[in-house]
């Protein structure tokens, strides 16, 4: 791992935006086992994670044109044009796996990690971001920091994580209000 | 009142604040999502929450395990391309392929623009996330989130994690930390109800490393984790002699 191992994400997508599939390539080599582990913890099964990794990465290379390579933070659109097509997807689908039984193993790799924190233009912001949120997160009652990081990793509906943590359907509604709001003023 | 409430920015718009959160952390209805994804085109204070929303959260895409991709899936992409990518004039919404709905939001110029201008803690080297794992039996899997900061100036500086089921323990650094020469960084760790704190042996700067826990219990929420200053062979008592150089506690996400 090496802190200095940057990677500029805007430009790899302005390169897009001019047609070199060889930066989309370079994106997609790089991020792909990422992009597809959080797409895979939301839809749940192998194929159609893949299958959404896909059609995400089309829209990439689509829309990259729209991307000004001036602005950063080309690494947080990346993930979260793949965040929301697999909530899409699983809310349109009916995900027979219940993330009880979800296969996906949840060791992580924190070289990995860092690794992956420390590229790209936006690595400082990223880190930061991380400290703060791991902060914030501290201090919020175990019961509600779960109810987010279900939701949030998961792609769990507020009536799954209702089942998972044994709560009633309105208590956890409330929770994950409160809980957004209490996160909002943590990291403000 | 305050004289200085003017020199803050009005809040947001506590509904569409709770909306973008919503719509963020995933837990809106298919039927409540296309409607933001739809509103986010013509409504710039839902996009400008969202953005700030996204910016918050995405931190947590580090919790997800990496997946190797099936080899193929590059090539299927690669064929899929068009040959050149379709200029793309202001559009009111594009239509994302998946589901074929209204998802064009994150094209949105304004919505990404200033994601990288946040620029606090700029010097802050890096945090971390520490997992620990349940026995492969049980239903849930726990994970922790783990900092060790500067008690000075809140910096993180390295990171723990568990492997091998729990029954290691890794402390990784985040960057590189100068000791004078005659003195050495012990590792400890203390759960709420022991004694004192266990030595977790002497850690070389900038290099990882890997400790047995043997009979040590399993990682524990609030658990202390700290690197003192000691002399190069270590603490003559067994316990933390010298000035703490680095401390956080692990915290149970999941």
């Amino acid at each position: 791992m090496s802190l200095t191992d940057s990677f500029d994400y805007e430009a790899a997508l302005a390169a897009c935006a001019r047609g070199e599939r060889r930066a989309l390539a370079q994106i997609y080599e790089r991020e792909a086992r990422y992009l597809l582990g959080v797409a895979l913890r939301i839809v749940r099964e192998r194929q159609s994670a893949e299958d959404v990794l896909h059609d995400a990465f089309i829209h990439i290379w689509q829309r990259a044109r729209s991307f000004d390579a001036g602005r950063g933070a080309g690494r947080g659109w990346i993930y979260s044009v793949v965040r929301h097509a697999a909530l899409n997807w699983a809310r349109d689908h009916a995900r027979e796996v219940p993330v009880e039984a979800d296969a996906v193993a949840a060791s992580l790799d924190v070289d990995a990690l860092l690794a992956h924190h420390a590229g790209g233009a936006d690595a400082h912001e990223v880190r930061a971001d991380l400290g703060r949120l791991a902060g914030c997160l501290g201090q919020m009652e175990p019961a509600r920091r779960e109810c987010i990081v279900l939701a949030y990793l998961d792609g769990c509906s507020h009536g799954e994580i209702a089942q998972r943590t044994h709560q009633p359907l309105g208590t956890v509604k409330s929770w994950i209000q409160r809980g957004l709001r209490a996160l909002r003023e943590c990291m403000a | 009142m305050n004289p200085n409430d003017d020199a803050f920015p009005p809040p947001p718009d506590d509904a569409i604040d709770a909306l973008a959160g919503e719509y963020v952390l995933g837990t809106l209805t298919r039927e409540a999502r296309s409607d933001v994804e739809t509103r986010l085109a013509r409504e710039p204070a839902l996009r400008a929450a969202v953005q700030a929303w996204e910016a918050r959260l995405h931190p947590l895409v580090a919790l997800a395990e990496p997946q190797e991709p099936d080899p193929g899936l590059w090539r299927r992409i690669e064929a899929s391309l068009p040959a050149q990518p379709q200029p793309q004039p202001q559009r009111p919404a594009g239509a994302m392929r998946t589901g074929g709905r209204a998802a064009g939001w994150w094209h949105n110029l304004a919505l990404w623009r200033g994601l990288a201008g946040a620029g606090f803690m700029a010097a802050a080297v890096l945090a971390a996330v520490l997992v620990g794992r349940a026995p492969p039996t049980g239903p849930t899997t726990t994970q922790f989130l783990v900092v060790l900061v500067a008690p000075q100036d809140k910096s993180p500086g390295w990171v723990v994690q568990t492997a091998e089921g729990g029954r290691q323990l890794s402390l990784i650094p985040l960057g590189s930390v100068t000791v004078p020469g005659d003195r050495a960084l012990q590792f400890w760790t203390k759960a709420d109800d022991w004694g004192a704190p266990v030595s977790l042996g002497l850690v070389t700067p900038g290099q990882t490393l890997t400790v047995p826990l043997g009979q040590l219990p399993p990682m524990e929420p609030n658990q202390l984790f700290e690197l003192t200053l000691e002399p190069s062979t270590g603490s003559p008592t067994g316990r933390p002699t010298g000035p703490i150089q680095f401390i956080g506690r692990a915290v149970r996400v999941l």
